[in-house]
């Protein structure tokens, strides 16, 4: 292995690559090392791999939308699951963020639609409802009718909160308002748990009584 | 249980020491700023994951280093090692017998200390804050749960108050501080009723080692101060809402609870003689201690810092009668002059080991 340098007292013999390495190690996860190991790794492919990378990152940017009906991430103007002809939808599943909604996908135990709230509410991170796609959820409940709305957010304090204040909004519609059965993963974020344990969870999913 | 040996890596003013330890009296002696204190402190440490004096771990790193450890190996049921380390670019991690913790919380109550301090004075003259903490410790070292609601109740609360701050005039939502009470009021609820159970128990004990300490018929009690001893929960969030958007923090509820000090039915603070608070502070923490011990059937280790500047002569004997009893295990005492801590358990026969602190020892 090569030596690896200590980097409080590193110099750089190229501004290129410093400023490269600065922009990787803000990174979450990767410190200096990694970025320096993953620049020179970049240094070394054909341009247009690097090329097609960076093109795939500001793509994010520029082009990436959020699918007008359900909040997460999309190509189009709709996203692949609110266009798809197959998915149910009677049955909306409410999460917080697109990695929960990937999460859910992945126990391949969920053929409805999906609503992403953007966050939960967290009076600490400045984030209250309106921050959150909550009107957007009760308006299309409004207007779509479905049969069932299954409330899947994290058993900490932000995910029951929003999880209440959500219920609550809903149960002046005529719908069925699940949440997932979370005693598995009490004070756990939805996107650490198995595919196996979710994806029960959300078979065994119980009626949210308001008390 | 028992500490049979300690080894500090640049904690505080320690850069590389280790100690073997005897089974009941083990004494630091050495002159001011030897770092006697700090050898208490970081056996504290072993037992709360956190520092009795120091809030941040990064004052506990020996100046100009950046990590530091602490590593114990302890007797109970069997033989068990606690390392714990942390550092400014570095988790902080405690592990037993080698296995890390998934979180610090979860080593609470293995290895249970009652520290004497000097300071523990701020008991009777410091804020309610103070005294919850000492209910809070006594409990959390021996249920779990109540350390869980704790935590819990805390999380809870923050966010109900970053709420309330966040109104700033604009109207009030309703709904979202109705989906924090009804969280908030089953927890502090279940917390209010174990904090009652406490005290009820605790009363009797103390009153005992307050009058084996006192040896005098001095009437002394403590009563545990609550909203929820005459309303709900419920009720008390209800009847200050309007109070706590004005205020833009929750007024009431268990986190202002008090324990009240009292001597001959009048309050301690006010009335009590200076040695008069003093031996009832020292009889506060014994009766943690023993309380600890009758829950536990275990016995804590008991760190007494500075003992002998802090109570007179004949009291300090009647304690070191108390402590060399069976009810008492493991001690670690500190005082500047080892000959006479020597002197003070030369009546007793128990094992007794002294330690010389030189300051080169440390730095
Ligand atoms: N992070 C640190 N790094 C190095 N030294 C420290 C650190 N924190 C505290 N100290 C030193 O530790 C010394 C205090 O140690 P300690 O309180 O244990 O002394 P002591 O032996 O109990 O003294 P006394 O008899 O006065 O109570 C002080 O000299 C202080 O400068
Ligand atoms: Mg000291
Ligand atoms: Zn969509």
């Amino acid at each position: 292995m090569a030596l690896m340098p200590i980097f409080a007292l590193m110099q750089f013999t190229s501004q290129i690559v410093e400023q490269a390495v600065e922009a990787l190690s803000s990174f979450p996860g990767i410190g200096k090392r990694t970025a320096l190991r993953l620049v020179m790794y970049l240094m070394n492919r054909p341009e247009i791999e690097v090329t097609h990378l960076a093109d795939a990152l500001i793509k994010l940017k520029t082009e990436l939308h959020l699918c007008k009906r359900c909040g997460t991430v999309s190509d189009q103007e709709y996203c692949d699951i609110c266009r798809d002809p197959r998915r149910d939808e009677t049955l909306i599943c409410v999460v917080e963020d697109f990695s929960d909604l990937m999460a859910i996908e992945a126990t391949a135990q969920f053929k409805g639609t999906y609503h992403v709230l953007g966050g939960l509410i967290s009076p600490m991170e400045g984030i209250g409802p309106s921050d959150l796609n909550i009107e957007a959820i009760l308006q299309r409940v409004k207007e779509e009718g479905p049969k069932e709305v299954i409330l899947a957010l994290s058993a900490t304090v932000e995910g029951d909160t929003t999880l209440y204040y959500v219920a609550k909004k809903l149960n002046e519609f005529d719908v069925v308002v699940s949440n997932i059965a979370r005693g598995i993963s009490v004070g756990g974020e939805l996107e650490y748990v198995d595919e196996i344990t979710l994806g029960r969870s959300l078979l065994q999913r119980t009626q949210y009584t308001i008390n | 249980m028992r500490v049979k040996e300690l080894k500090l890596y640049q904690f505080k003013n320690h850069r590389n020491a280790s100690w073997s330890f005897g089974d009941k009296i083990n004494a630091f002696a050495g002159l001011n700023g030897v770092g006697k204190t700090n050898i208490l402190d970081a056996l504290y440490y072993l037992s709360a994951t956190k520092s009795y004096f120091n809030h941040s771990d990064q004052q506990l790193l020996l100046f100009g280093t950046n990590e530091a450890s602490v590593y114990a190996k302890l007797e109970k049921d069997q033989e068990y090692e606690i390392l714990a380390g942390f550092g400014e670019t570095r988790k902080k991690t405690f592990k037993r017998n080698g296995k890390a913790y998934a979180r610090l919380v979860d080593h609470i109550g293995f290895l249970q200390a009652v520290f004497i301090t000097p300071y523990d004075i701020s008991l009777v003259f410091e804020g309610s804050e103070e005294r919850r903490k000492f209910i809070d410790y006594s409990i959390s070292q021996l249920n779990k749960d109540y350390l869980h609601d704790l935590i819990a109740y805390r999380k809870i609360l923050d966010q109900r108050n970053a709420f309330l701050k966040s109104l700033e005039g604009r109207l009030l939502d309703t709904l979202l501080l109705e989906s924090y009470d009804r969280s908030l009021v089953p927890i502090g609820t279940r917390i209010y009723e174990i904090r009652k159970k406490f005290i009820d128990e605790f009363l009797p004990i103390f009153q005992e080692i307050h009058l084996a300490l006192a040896q005098t018929e001095i009437s002394v009690s403590l009563s545990y101060e609550s909203p929820l001893t005459s309303e709900t929960f419920s009720a008390v969030l209800q009847a200050n809402s309007y109070k706590d958007v004005q205020a833009q923090r929750t007024s009431q509820g268990i986190h202002k609870d008090d324990l009240v000090f009292e001597i001959k039915n009048m309050p301690l603070k006010k009335f009590g003689s200076q040695g008069q608070i003093k031996t009832f502070v020292v009889a506060l923490k014994l009766a943690q201690y023993q309380y600890l011990h009758r829950k536990s059937g275990d016995l804590p280790l008991l760190l007494l810092d500075d003992i002998f500047e802090k109570i007179d002569a004949s009291r300090s004997q009647r304690l070191m009668e108390l402590v060399c009893s069976d009810a008492y295990g493991q001690i670690f005492i500190s005082d500047t002059h080892g000959e006479r801590i020597r002197a003070h358990f030369a009546p007793f026969d128990v094992s007794f080991r002294l330690f010389e602190l030189e300051p080169e020892d440390s730095v």
